[in-house]
């Protein structure tokens, strides 16, 4: 078997057909190296972005810090991002450009950003500028950034980005892909939450698809489909969860409450 | 590979730690042993836990069972036979994250899926953080922790500083100590844009704690080098921290 692998390896039109897209749900439907996702590599500079969970339902605010990546790690200054806004159904809500950006930035989103829409949906943050000077071609940012959660007005309560989901080009020329995220036929992926779900008032988990394909997912005994780039979010009951799915890395954002209290993790 | 766990105690936190027997990708439950670790006299103590396994799936550490010193850690059941009290190895190769709660009594509480890798634990270096991401000038208190965990049994003074980014020079400068949870409490008028945490010699995890009307929020921050997938990744970071080490140093 080593061998045959060997063999596989050094055959350039294998290897090839074995990076494609079908090559990757084959991989991954075969549980043969499988892969969870895959930097892209373009001839121009870019800016990836994570799929950010925004909620304004239930009377939350979002709150969401990024940095201005190109100036503290290239020195360029007068960049700009753009943040595109889709609802829980994956339809673009809202654009936003920022420009005169400090070295490390906030934004607040709460139901008056979105017109009184109290909901919940997904975001992305593109970084752009038009100097290119000492970009090197294969320079690849990703902005994993914080977001605070706050409900009726309390602390906000952070976490990290998640996962790697949308790219584009940093010089602002190139359409937006996603199909980093690298799925499987079948639902053989297990992801288990190492967290003991016991003793809380309420769980939700938020499933956001990051891919360009259908995710498929069963919690509980039940099954969720999530077309791509869409969220939901589930109340789980049970003190320990694993999800089986046809995605490697479906780890969704875990928010805990008890008593007036709230906690808001990744998994 | 190992991974190491540890918590936070002072006189407002404590915290609570579950720490899984499986996977995330293998919900099998592992026949393992938990253990906690703690330099003394340039030696390390090994004490096995054996009463706060609560189900086939978790241990879970209470207040009680956690100081500032102590690491944690799954192994196999027969380590204290051929553990070496000079160097901290890997035990045992079971890829996990516990999760550290932290809480305020009759309070909020908050928590994230952490973890010390064994990677981690042999390597200097200088850490390097942004101050203004996750801590918050609204909030009552506001506090950095570096949790350092390094492979010998030391516990040696370094130092911490908030850096002013754009005025090139040191805001304020802390002791942290090797092997422990370093607890430094932060003034809001330095939770700017422009300052970092940045740390002399060893590393850590930089955790960042907030505190309002009893709510808590509780997270880390993630290294300069996860920010870029490019092959000159370390030049570009190692570029910053050198500005950062001129500051210090001038």
């Amino acid at each position: 078997m080593k061998s045959l692998i060997n063999k596989f390896k050094k055959n350039k039109l294998l290897k090839f057909l074995a990076n494609t897209e079908l090559g990757f749900l084959l991989r991954n439907s075969l549980q043969v190296y499988p892969q969870s996702f895959k930097t892209p590599k373009k001839k121009y500079p870019i800016s990836i972005s994570d799929c950010f969970l925004w909620r304004t339902d239930k009377n939350y605010q979002t709150k969401f810090k990024y940095a201005d990546l190109l100036n503290l790690f290239y020195k360029i200054e007068n960049s700009w991002v753009e943040f595109h806004f889709y609802s829980k159904n994956n339809k673009l809500i809202k654009i936003r450009k920022i420009e005169n950006l400090d070295l490390f930035n906030e934004l607040v989103i709460d139901s008056k950003f979105f017109n009184n829409l109290e909901d919940y949906g997904v975001f992305y943050i593109y970084h752009f500028s038009m100097n290119s000077k000492i970009m090197e071609e294969d320079n690849v940012l990703v902005n994993r950034c914080y977001l605070g959660y706050s409900q009726n007005n309390n602390l906000f309560s952070f976490v990290h980005g998640n996962v790697y989901a949308k790219y584009t080009s940093i010089l602002s020329n190139k359409k937006i892909e996603h199909n980093m995220m690298k799925m499987s036929f079948l639902m053989n992926e297990n992801y288990a939450i190492q967290k003991y779900f016991d003793g809380f008032d309420q769980t939700e988990l938020v499933f956001i698809n990051p891919s360009s394909k259908t995710l498929k997912f069963k919690i509980e005994g039940q099954k969720y489909m999530l077309k791509a780039g869409c969220c939901r979010i589930i109340e789980i009951k049970q003190p320990v969860i694993s999800i089986l799915s046809n995605c490697r890395l479906l780890r969704p954002t875990v928010f805990s409450y008890k008593n007036r209290y709230l906690d808001v993790h990744h998994s | 590979m190992q991974h190491f766990f540890f918590g936070i105690k002072n006189e407002l936190l404590n915290s609570e730690i579950q720490i899984p027997l499986f996977q995330n990708r293998k919900f099998k439950s592992e026949n393992l042993q938990l253990y906690k670790c703690f330099p003394e006299k340039n030696k390390w103590i090994i004490e096995k836990i054996s009463q706060r396994k609560i189900n086939d799936y978790f241990f879970i550490l209470k207040e009680e069972d956690i100081s500032n010193k102590d690491i944690f850690f799954l192994a196999d059941n027969d380590l204290e036979k051929k553990f070496n009290n000079k160097i901290l190895e890997n035990y045992r190769d079971f890829t996990i994250r516990a999760n550290l709660k932290i809480y305020l009594r009759h309070g909020g509480f908050s928590s994230y899926q952490s973890d010390y890798p064994y990677s981690m634990i042999n390597k200097l270096g200088t850490i390097l953080s942004p101050v203004s991401s996750l801590c918050n000038s609204q909030a009552e208190k506001n506090y950095i922790i570096i949790r350092n965990i390094f492979e010998k049994p030391i516990e040696e003074k370094f130092k911490a500083y908030l850096i002013n980014y754009n005025k090139k020079k040191i805001e304020k400068e802390y002791d942290l100590q090797t092997n422990f949870t370093n607890i430094l409490e932060l003034d809001k008028e330095l939770i700017k844009p422009e300052i970092f945490i940045v740390t002399e010699k060893y590393i850590g995890i930089p955790m960042f704690v907030s505190l309002k009307n009893k709510f808590i929020s509780f997270e880390h921050t993630l290294p300069p080098h996860e920010y870029i997938f490019s092959k000159n990744v370390f030049k570009i970071v190692t570029k910053l921290k050198k500005e950062m080490n001129e500051i210090i140093n001038k």
